[in-house]
């Protein structure tokens, strides 16, 4: 299975880093098949922050986990669907000299779900990297930070391990041939014995060194004081905002093109939210990176993205620039979520929360998922779905999924 | 992935049933749930058919006369292979029909288990209960001496009563009872002091209920569940231990009982007799086997805390 | 400061437990009546058997005889025994390096095994090899050591006869000093392979008949904890970094696994000690558990008297350090969340 479809050219158009199309994720469980994600679609312009915004269990964050392939495969089940991917290889058939086939950027465009083992591999931590909401349980409290730093270097960058420890081209066979695999954390218990003796021991030094120098300056790119102290600790040691900065210094190290973030701010308190925020924003310039940001938190999501997609119960409802969402929301569902927050210019009084509660996903029925709460029904909603059109053709951006627009 | 998605059953119960009904019930679900594992259904399926061939023992072999108990002799067919005609099995050194000490064998260690089990758990209870309701310094002192007794393994200390008392049948079984009362009555002891906290208990005394009532009606009840698991695991490990025991020769020689058949038939194996020492051997196994399936599957339902089954 | 705390309390504890676990072992002996059987023949006669009970203060009540019997524990008198024909004291050293040895052996079986055998079903849950490692396992826990021992005693040395039975063949055992008592140890350190390969050769069927039970029981804790671990974020995290499935399981995963597991580890130190009382009698080892076995059926109780209150002693340390090292582990997780 070609990763870039051999054949036909999938189009992604300049501006994107990637697209998602119609992706469908599926969970079997005891009562039937749970339609997490059911047909979503959106896309992540180049260098943009995009969000994506829904409650607890509207899929958000299995959409996230998709694009890396982290979905366990049983119970998960991939039901259709493609997330195209700008990669940093040059196209197949023009060799970067930009052609039709690769829409004019020169490129190949990858499917990343039908990536192999392997080749997804490459891309995790170096071309789309992952930070997720609880550092606390996303670093593994066994391991020192340097450690879990270094591996990400180690995986991605041997090459300039070496160099950095002077060792790049002055290597004969077996020294070579070990300190790589040490590198790749490929070594067998025969190996690690014999890295313990001089010679080798010596070199193993140097190459140690060379990452702890790596480390230091993926942790200070994050603003973490003291790095040389902080990487001999353990995540417990850390507070809750250190351990999102380390989370974040280890996506960042290898300047990944899509950085992915589930929620990375709501396990923290209030205020070191915001520096985190900053932080990833004052990034996110710096690198040009493009960034998907997951969250349930819509007036988080207005301060710092561009764009903003709407999900509910495994569907899109609604996409278009983030200021266009928050002052002109087509979808009831969106209404509803806007005028649930609360903010300086409402009235003080009553918060409207949105009646009802989510729907059941297993096998479920024709129909607008929202219509059980929707306070403007018609007809023909609880027996279609609707799709997502666009609103207006003055701001094509703007995409809608209700009866309401069509 | 992380989703719990398994939704749980929400069991709408017409209030206007008796508080019995709605256990009755409760008991019918756990059942329900318990048969779902097919592992725990196998383990059922031993024990069914353990306490059938114990149960209709003098129907499937002739019993020997005049104690059915003791192995038949019949020196003229001693040292027969398996498939002989007339014993299945073969036989032991002395003539004894192994089929006959399988089968009997059941019969003996159903008896062993029942005695053991019903006399621990109601020490046990009875110990543990006290310890939890007076507490204080009664408490510390009954808790003491369960730590020392829990300080010896268990193996050992049933061992060296059972040679003190001499090598019987009947000291076999105290032997065991005086080792494995103590788990009840820890086990009694923690739900007593957990349930004493309780709302519900609380309100039982506000409402004037004496001591005794609470005891009886809100306290036993809901102690039920971690004894039952273990009274079931223990059925299967008495055997085991009293097997142990027997082998070693602290039981009465030449008797229909597991562990005696099989150190009686050590004898011929360097001659290549095999089946005198590895068929009732086989059935202590399948015996403590059957129990713990049942008894696991039992807890995996009463008190579900690790793995979460996917 | 907690696990100072509860360090110090369990070790307070400690002498307790011992002395009451010597209380009850001595009033044990007391009840079958008084002991003087052993220690008397036919040939006796009544000033003799008089001289017989003054001397082992037999004539004394009961709670004086027991301050005898410490007494004479305190000053290395831990009695005669009937089955050695000799004092305990002199008998025990020997024994014990042989049940030392053989439980060693079993030890190494259980853990190198269990591990294994577990890391690899639980990284492969509910596929074939998962289902044959629980079967195992399960089995494991309700095997009963004396047939197990039977059944590999038939198959490995009657039918295939490819193990001997006993602790060593005596030309070449005699043929190396025996500084340790460690005869696979005592052989390396003399550099006589042959001697080496016969004690090791000795030690193979009854170190697995005596290690299955806690193979089985460490296999099904270490798979249980992989699996829980394998859930956790971290692994996903590790995942998103590209890192490879190897290194994922092994480095991450597993490494936080075993800490629940050492416990069990700890816990199957019972399983093993208890063990050898039947593997040794089964395969003929010269240890402290046949001479046990034995004693029991001999009425030695110079000998069950020793040999439980060492027993327990030592399963109480055990458990204590077990306490102690997954207390400290533990706090490092828990301090985390």
């Amino acid at each position: 299975m070609s990763p870039d479809t051999a054949n036909t050219p999938d189009l992604l158009p300049e501006n994107l880093i990637s697209s998602v199309t119609d992706l469908k994720v599926y969970f079997q469980s005891k009562q039937g098949m749970v339609h997490s994600v059911d047909g979503v679609s959106f896309d992540i312009v180049d260098g943009e922050m995009m969000g994506l915004v829904g409650e607890t269990g509207c899929g958000k964050s299995v959409t996230a986990r998709s694009f890396m392939q982290l979905i366990q495969t049983p119970p998960g089940v991939l039901a259709g669907g493609k997330i195209q991917f700008k990669s940093q290889k040059n196209c197949r058939k023009c060799e970067g000299a930009k052609c039709d086939f690769c829409s004019n950027t020169g490129k190949q465009i990858l499917d990343l779900l039908s990536l192999s083992e392997n080749e997804i591999r490459e891309l995790r931590g170096e071309r789309i990297a992952m930070i997720f909401q609880d550092p606390g349980k996303a670093l593994n409290p066994g391991l020192t930070i340097r450690t879990q730093l270094a591996e990400v270097f180690q995986e991605h960058r041997e090459n300039d391990v070496l160099e950095k420890a002077g060792l790049a081209n002055n290597l004969n066979g077996i020294n070579s041939y070990l300190l790589k695999k040490y590198i790749r954390q490929e070594t067998n218990l025969i190996s690690k014995i014999v890295l313990k003796f001089p010679p080798f021991r010596g070199l193993l030094k140097k190459v140690d060194k060379a990452i702890n120098g790596l480390v230091t300056k993926a942790l200070a790119e994050t603003q973490i004081p003291n790095p040389n102290k902080i990487m001999e600790r353990y995540p417990h040691e850390l507070s809750g905002g250190m351990k999102q900065r380390v989370m974040i210094a280890q996506a960042i190290a290898c300047n990944p093109d899509l950085l992915i973030a589930d929620e990375p701010t709501t396990a923290l308190d209030v205020t070191v939210q915001a520096r985190v925020l900053d932080l990833i924003k004052d990034l996110q310039k710096r690198h040009k990176t493009s960034v998907l940001y997951i969250s349930h938190d819509l007036s988080l999501v207005r301060r710092i993205c561009d764009k903003v997609a709407v999900m509910y119960a495994g569907k899109i409802v609604e996409t278009g620039d983030a200021e266009t969402i928050f002052n002109d929301p087509k979808h009831p569902y969106t209404k509803g979520l806007i005028k649930a927050l609360p903010s300086m210019t409402h009235e003080r009084g009553k918060l409207e929360a949105i009646e009802g509660m989510v729907p059941e996903l297993i096998n479920p029925k024709l129909g607008c998922r929202f219509a059980s709460r929707c306070k403007q029904k018609k007809s023909n909603c609880e027996n279609n779905d609707p799709e997502l059109k666009v609103v207006s053709n003055k701001d094509k951006s703007h995409k809608v999924s209700c009866f309401l627009y069509e | 992935m992380k989703q719990d998605f398994q939704t749980s059953a929400v069991a709408i119960e017409d209030l206007n049933d008796s508080a019995f009904k709605v256990r009755l019930r409760r008991n019918f679900e756990i059942i329900q749930n318990v048969l779902e594992n097919p592992t725990t259904v196998i383990g059922l399926v031993i024990v069914i058919l353990m306490l059938l061939m114990a149960l209709f023992a003098p129907i499937i072999t002739e019993p020997n006369m005049p104690d059915p108990y003791q192995m038949p002799r019949d020196w003229q067919a001693a040292r027969s292979a398996p498939l002989t005609p007339g014993h299945v099995l073969g036989t032991t050194n002395r003539g004894g029909d192994v089929f006959y000490g399988v089968v009997w064998g059941a019969r003996t260690s159903l008896k062993l288990s029942l005695i053991v089990v019903s006399l621990t758990v109601v020490v046990g209870v009875i110990i543990g209960s006290v310890a939890g309701i007076v507490g204080g310094k009664v408490d510390e002192i009954l808790m003491r001496v369960v730590d020392v007794f829990l300080s010896i393994p268990e193996l050992i200390f049933a061992l060296a009563i059972a040679a003190i008392l001499g090598p019987s049948f009947t000291n076999i079984i105290l032997a065991l009872v005086v080792v494995f009362w103590v788990k009840y009555a820890r086990i009694m002891r923690a739900q007593v002091i957990r349930i004493k906290q309780r709302d519900y208990v609380d309100a039982a005394r506000v409402m004037g209920d004496s001591k005794m009532q609470i005891y009886l009606k809100d306290i036993l009840p809901n102690s039920f569940s971690p004894v039952m698991v273990q009274a079931t695991l223990d059925m299967g490990n008495i055997v085991l231990v009293g097997a142990t025991l027997s082998f070693i020769g602290l039981s009465e020689a030449g008797i229909a009982e597991w562990g005696v058949l099989v150190s009686e038939g050590q004898a011929g194996i360097s001659a290549g007799r095999w089946w005198a020492s590895t068929f009732p051997g086989l059935m202590v196994f399948l015996w403590a086997l059957a129990f713990n399936l049942v008894g696991d599957g039992l807890r995996d339902v009463l008190d579900p805390r690790t793995e979460t089954k996917r | 400061m907690q696990i100072k705390d509860y360090i110090i309390r369990r070790l307070l504890v400690l002498p307790i437990l011992i002395i009451g676990t010597s209380i009850i072992v001595f009033a044990l002996t007391r009840i079958g009546g008084s002991p003087i059987g052993i220690y008397l023949s036919h040939e006796m006669n009544p000033a003799e058997v008089q001289e017989m009970k003054e001397r082992f203060h037999l004539d004394k009540p009961v709670p004086i005889q027991y301050f005898y019997w410490i007494k004479g524990v305190s000053q290395g008198d831990l009695g005669w025994s009937g089955v050695a024909s000799a004092p305990v004291v002199d008998v025990f050293p020997k024994k014990f390096a042989a049940t030392m040895e053989l439980a060693i052996a079993a030890g190494i079986v259980a853990v190198s095994l269990g591990i294994a055998l577990g890391t690899f079903a639980g990284a492969r849950r509910n596929k074939l090899a998962d289902h044959i490692i629980r079967v195992v396992s399960v089995s494991g826990a309700s095997m009963p050591l004396f047939w197990f021992a039977i059944l590999l005693l038939i198959i490995f040395w009657v039918w295939l006869g490819w193990f001997p039975i006993g602790r060593s063949d005596p030309n070449l055992f005699e043929a190396i000093p025996h500084p340790t008592g460690f005869y696979t140890i005592d052989a390396l350190l003399a550099g006589n392979f042959a001697a080496f390969r016969d004690a090791v050769w000795h030690l193979i069927m009854p170190a697995v008949a005596l290690g299955y039970g806690a193979t089985a029981i460490i296999a099904r804790m270490m798979r249980s904890s992989l699996i829980e671990e394998l859930q956790e974020d971290y692994v996903d995290a590790a995942k998103a970094k590209g890192l490879a499935e190897r290194v994922v399981l092994k480095k991450h995963a597993r490494r936080n696994a075993l800490i629940p597991t050492v416990t069990v580890i700890g816990l199957t130190f019972g399983f093993l000690l208890q063990g050898t009382v039947v593997a040794e009698i089964i395969f003929r080892w010269p240890g402290l558990g046949r001479w046990m076995a034995s004693a029991v059926l001999r009425g030695d109780q110079a000998t069950i008297m020793t040999y439980v209150m060492f027993t327990s002693i030592l399963f109480l340390i055990v458990n204590l350090v077990v306490d102690i090292i997954y207390a400290n582990l533990d706090r490092r997780v828990v301090l985390g969340e």
